[in-house]
């Protein structure tokens, strides 16, 4: 199962960081209402978070190169390889990250400015999660070249960066409540915040856990012999794994119910609150983890 | 000069020695685990029951196919590398360029016939280049000219294709539609359509 671990960590780290990116975004637009100096103080713990992420994923994906040294010639193929733009936008997404937080950080600049920052990094985020997408879906390899990839991977990307944006707002809001500076606004703020990442964490699950029979469908019925090879990887030889990875989608939805349920319990459920931000976080992780070694896995392609 | 250049492969006189595969290793020093061409056994077969006599025959079959890069008209491992290191050039010819390849493996990921090979020692990754330089030298490659039943050929493809005719898809190899290949098989009188196979590979670790 340790096929290609250095691409594990670089997909599953590009597309948490991406999809962090994408859910702080969504946070600043659905609270547009909200006072800037609340927003900022609730939210920039989490974006520090982000950057150190990316930078390990790809320092991670130079591990399999035979030839690290000229990392850089892998731009070369731009407009051509999909590798290439993956690349591309793996470095513009952490280059323009890096920029946005330090200037946010600082307070840098006109407000205006580091919403179009901000909002023009997510694009290229969303694009990097593409970009993989397209990498992997070779014409070679069934079952890979299916539109499962790209929804696969925006699934990881906004259920993993949403889950780890959810569990640093609530790290962060206890810690200013233990140093007793924080206002109800900001609280309630992250309670909103929370509360739709929950939800939006059930639907992803939700999706993931359904899409398993239309994406086993396509592999049985697939014409290649190559697809039934992978089928028969998936639920026998790595079977162990395909159940590892639906207990812990199940496990996943029930620490998020827990979590919705203390949320509307009002304050008394408070305490609980970043454990099982923590707890969700960790299982879903897991969960992709495993899911992305068994997407390498089951990695057969057509011919000899 | 050629326009492009192919491999004529002739499957009812090969008989398996992978003397082809021995003469490359050996032309373009190539360590162990590194096989530049290589010869799949493809195999299968089923009993035929006569219900009259209440007897039974095997009806089994057997046949090889050598083969190595196919420099195709549409290289997947020309459009996947990200250095551009992987590049067709004279006579149709697809080869790496040691000093740009980054060793990614991608190439050898996405090539249904596996012809990228990559070099643990050198970091890179490399293949058939259709022993250019013995053809500079006006010399056959190293495969054809060590083929001891003259199963092995090479020419431009257009009179390949004329003499011998344009089939290449043939099990276990994939459908020539994929990359379409520049190599033309005279097939094995029980060979199966790639797709179509019924058979299974034989020798699955010396491919
Ligand atoms: S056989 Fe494979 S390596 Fe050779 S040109 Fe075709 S796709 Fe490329
Ligand atoms: S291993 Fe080398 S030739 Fe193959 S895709 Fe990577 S850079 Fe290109």
């Amino acid at each position: 199962m340790l096929h290609e671990l250095p691409l594990v960590i670089f997909t599953i780290a590009a597309q948490m960081s991406a999809g962090s990116f994408i859910v702080l975004g969504l946070i600043h637009l659905l609270g547009a209402k909200v006072p800037q100096e609340t927003m900022d103080r609730v939210t920039d713990p989490a974006l520090y978070a982000v950057g150190p992420l990316l930078v390990l994923g790809m320092a991670a994906s130079t591990l399999h190169l035979g030839s690290p040294l000229r990392a850089a010639n892998s731009l070369l193929h731009l407009g051509g390889s999909w590798l290439s733009a993956e690349i591309f936008a793996g470095s513009a997404f952490a280059g323009l990250g890096a920029v946005f937080a330090f200037l946010q950080w600082k307070k840098l600049g006109p407000h205006v400015l580091r919403q179009v920052l901000a909002v023009l990094t997510a694009a290229v985020g969303a694009f990097l999660v593409f970009a993989i997408s397209q990498v992997y879906s070779l014409r070679t390899v069934p079952a890979w070249a299916t539109y499962f990839t790209p929804v696969r991977f925006f699934i990881t990307a906004l259920l993993l960066g949403g889950l780890a944006v959810g569990a640093a707002l609530v790290i962060a809001a206890q810690r200013r409540e233990a140093k007793g500076v924080e206002t109800p606004e900001a609280a309630a703020l992250v309670g909103r915040s929370v509360r739709g990442i929950a939800l939006g964490g059930l639907f992803g699950l939700g999706a993931k856990y359904i899409g398993q029979p239309a994406y086993i469908g396509y592999l049985g019925t697939h014409p290649e012999q190559a697809a039934r090879e992978s089928l028969d990887l998936l639920v026998n030889t790595y079977g162990v794994y395909s159940a590892a990875q639906n207990i812990l989608t199940f496990a996943g939805i029930a620490a998020l119910f827990f979590m919705l349920y203390r949320m509307a319990d009002g304050n008394a459920g408070k305490r609980l609150m970043p454990t099982a931000a923590i707890v969700a976080f960790v299982l879903v992780l897991a969960g992709e983890v495993i899911g992305r070694m068994l997407f390498y896995a089951s990695m057969v392609r057509i011919g000899v | 000069m050629a326009k492009q250049l192919a491999f004529y492969f002739d499957q009812t006189k090969c008989t398996g020695c992978k003397a082809c595969v021995i003469a490359c290793k050996d032309k373009h020093d190539l360590p162990v685990g590194v096989r530049w061409r290589r010869v799949a056994e493809y195999s299968g077969g089923l009993w035929l029951v006569d219900e009259r006599t209440g007897t039974m025959t095997q009806d089994v079959f057997s046949y090889y196919t050598s083969y190595s890069c196919n420099h195709c008209d549409d290289p997947i491992c020309v459009e996947a590398c990200p250095s551009t290191a992987m590049r067709k050039g004279e006579n149709g010819i697809v080869k790496v360029e040691p000093e740009i390849c980054i060793g990614c493996k991608y190439c050898a990921m996405a090539c249904p016939y596996s012809a990228p090979q990559f070099n643990e020692a050198k970091g890179v990754m490399t293949k058939c280049d259709f022993c250019s330089d013995r053809l500079a030298a006006g010399q056959t490659p190293a495969c054809v000219a060590a083929c001891p039943s003259r199963a092995l050929d090479f020419g431009e493809v257009a009179e390949l294709r004329a003499k011998y005719g344009a089939m290449a898809s043939i099990e276990p190899l994939p459908a020539a539609s994929v990359t379409k290949p520049n190599l033309v098989i005279s097939p094995h009188h029980r060979a199966q359509v790639s797709g179509t196979g019924t058979g299974r590979i034989g020798n699955p670790k010396e491919i």
